[in-house]
């Protein structure tokens, strides 16, 4: 069985950086990691594989720049190898463009199973999954919490706000993996130094033949029109204890309506 | 080596992540309660595999010392010669360096065990006795001590060294009483120094290491001693009252090891000298990395204090200390990668500069942070006292200048 991992490289959640004022997107020539929203996917993956008894964990991933850190993180978690798209021109592209190269770059690795996160952390569209679905002609299944291989279905339990679902579909398929599902495993050292002798094949969009033209900048179809500031945290109400603060406590917490 | 390489930050992160996750935690009860740091080491080794490596590259090294010991070695397998990947210096430093940003003391608990007890056994015991108690060290199923400090003797280990073994038939009686004995309350496995008393003076008798093990009769192991920091490091005192043990207890099996009892002890500081340069760091870096944080956070007559020159020098001084730690760790990974080895005069400079430095930085942590640096709450409180040890155990920093100038000199 082999899936592929959509895997997506991002600026360091903890010393994030800051936001291009020209093309109002985040700037992304800093050292890149392994967003942890697709930690779940891969470490999902790794599982099914083991379970199967054959097969191997394929990675696919997109920056603008060669940089393969990220990539490395899950290398060094157990994935046999990955695809790196890395072209110049694919920077500034929307979610469309996005997965247009994704897409082509999964259905060169003919997978049984593509996983990818629900959204990214720094992008947080959550709409690339379903539109790889739907270019590569796949069903799409969103927010699994659990996925079980059965012959040439899939049985996925599919998160929902009440519970969950029960839903199948024929293999291959492309199934979002809900964050903090599974428990993403650390990598060894054996995995660690193993990692730097995995394969990544580095691909350019000409390559995947796809126009430069439909993606990046050029053939983004969304325009940020206003970058602002989030609003600072009001400072909270400090109640001093003078003999009724458990009294004051659950007023306000009534008041909220959270008791 | 002027950078970390992406393999080793790719193993820094992960440790990183281990420690943030799994230890951080844990740092109330491990810190200020009476937590033992041995289940979370052990989770730490397994998930990272340390356990199946040092096990694996532990039978190897066996095999091949028995290899070389048969004369038929030409019929034997051996697989040494094989290219296989090889972790450099960086997997055990980084360890180091990530769980020193919050426990000291742990890196102290487990350096003792795989690498103080292990090596001392390993360097000259016997195959027999490696395979019987080398296997479990290195791979932290049991907890090893190393016992040499005792009461009336610290940097004058050898000559004041009260603690004896008789000759009674074929086995020996030991005797005495050890202090400042890390892992000492719990652990299993005990490298117990002593003098061979024949009867004669004290100053012509050999020294000689046995293994002792938890349970044994006549060995009593206190309980954990209060200590200025470190308290992730259980540090204990050894009772022996006439502990009877065979020769196969002796490590190496004879009375006269090469190079005389005092040189396996010798080679076993130099070991321990070198990974006090990569505690400090870990030490040194947390330390910078809160100051810089309070610097620019904390308010005081309008400005944040980051912006007093007065702050700005300390933390100049500190991240100049952490570029000099950091290229003398540096210098560590690449000289064992060139299967160079230190003197024990450079590893005495490395041990003092480092100790020193670590101490100088913490305080000056704790003074940056004003009232906050002395409270419990704020974490460079437990790192100064935690560093100030680095310039007392493994040598104190008397004993690392007189072993540097006694080298220049002879």
């Amino acid at each position: 069985m082999k899936v592929v991992v959509c895997v997506k490289q991002i600026p360091d959640p903890a010393d994030p950086g800051e936001l291009d004022p020209d093309s109002k997107t985040l700037r992304r020539d800093v050292k890149l990691i392994l967003d942890e929203s697709d930690s779940y996917g891969v470490e999902m993956a790794l599982q099914l594989v083991d379970t199967a008894g054959e097969g191997e964990v394929h990675l696919v991933s997109m920056v603008p720049n060669n940089e393969v850190s990220g990539l490395r993180t899950a290398l060094a978690m157990g994935a046999a190898g990955a695809s790196l798209i890395s072209d110049e021109c694919l920077a500034g592209s929307d979610a469309l463009g996005t997965a247009k190269v994704l897409a082509k770059a999964i259905a060169a690795q003919e997978p049984d199973l593509v996983l990818t996160a629900t959204e990214s952390s720094d992008g947080y569209t959550g709409t690339v999954p379903v539109q790889i679905a739907e270019l590569l002609g796949l069903p799409s299944v969103t927010f699994a919490k659990e996925i079980e291989i059965d012959g040439s279905t899939a049985k996925v339990k599919r998160q929902t706000e009440a519970g969950y679902d029960d839903v199948e579909c024929p293999l291959p398929a492309v199934v979002s993996v809900t964050a903090g599902v599974v428990e993403p495993r650390y990598p060894s050292f054996k995995g660690i130094m193993a990692a730097k002798n995995k394969p990544v094949e580095e691909l350019t969009v000409e390559a995947l033949g796809i126009d430069a033209g439909e993606v990046g900048w050029a053939g983004s179809r969304q325009d940020i029109v206003e970058i602002t500031a989030a609003p600072v945290r009001e400072a909270g109400e400090i109640i001093e204890d003078e003999g009724d603060a458990h009294e004051r406590i659950v007023a306000f917490l009534d008041e909220l309506k959270v008791l | 080596m002027y950078e970390w390489s992406e393999e080793h930050q790719l193993l820094r992160a992960a440790m990183k992540d281990f420690v943030t996750r799994e230890i951080v935690p844990l740092k109330p009860e491990l810190e200020h309660g009476d937590m033992p740091p041995y289940d979370v080491l052990r989770k730490l080794y397994r998930t990272f595999g340390m356990d199946e490596f040092a096990r694996t590259e532990f039978r190897r090294s066996i095999e091949a010392e028995k290899s070389s010991a048969d004369e038929a070695t030409d019929t034997a397998v051996d697989d040494t010669d094989r290219p296989r990947p090889r972790p450099d210096a960086g997997y055990i430093l980084i360890p180091i360096i990530e769980l020193c940003r919050h426990c000291p003391g742990m890196v102290t608990a487990m350096g003792v065990s795989v690498g103080l007890t292990a090596s001392a056994i390993s360097s000259r015991g016997t195959i027999a006795q490696k395979q019987r108690w080398v296997e479990d060290l290195v791979t932290f199923d049991k907890i090893g001590a190393w016992a040499i400090t005792e009461p009336g003797s610290g940097s004058d280990a050898f000559g004041s060294m009260l603690s004896t073994a008789r000759r009674d038939g074929d086995e020996y009686l030991l005797n005495g009483s050890k202090t400042f004995i890390t892992n000492g309350p719990y652990a299993d496995t005990i490298v117990f120094i002593c003098k061979l008393d024949e009867g004669n003076d004290r100053s012509e008798r050999k020294v000689l290491s046995f293994v002792v093990e938890s349970g044994m009769e006549g060995l009593e192991q206190s309980k954990s001693l209060r200590k200025m920091g470190m308290h992730s490091s259980p540090t204990g005192e050894l009772f022996l009252s006439d502990v009877r043990v065979g020769a196969d207890h002796l490590i190496g099996e004879t009375e006269d090891p090469v190079g005389g009892g005092r040189s396996g002890a010798k080679s076993t500081f130099q070991q321990e000298r070198a990974g006090v340069a990569a505690m400090a760091l870990g030490i040194i870096e947390q330390c910078l990395e809160l100051s810089v944080a309070y610097a620019r956070e904390r308010v005081q007559f309008g400005r944040r204090i980051g912006d007093f020159q007065l702050i700005q020098q300390k933390l100049a001084h500190m991240e100049l200390a952490r570029m000099n730690v950091q290229n003398l760790v540096f210098r560590t990974i690449e000289m064992a990668a060139a299967g160079e080895s230190m003197t024990l005069a450079e590893a005495s400079a490395m041990k003092l500069y480092s100790a020193r430095t670590a101490t100088d930085v913490a305080l000056d942590a704790v003074q940056v942070h004003g009232g906050n640096g002395y409270m419990a709450e704020f974490q460079v409180e437990q790192l100064a006292r935690d560093a100030k040890v680095l310039q007392i155990y493994a040598g104190t920093d008397e004993i690392q200048t007189v072993a540097i100038a006694k080298d220049l000199l002879d």
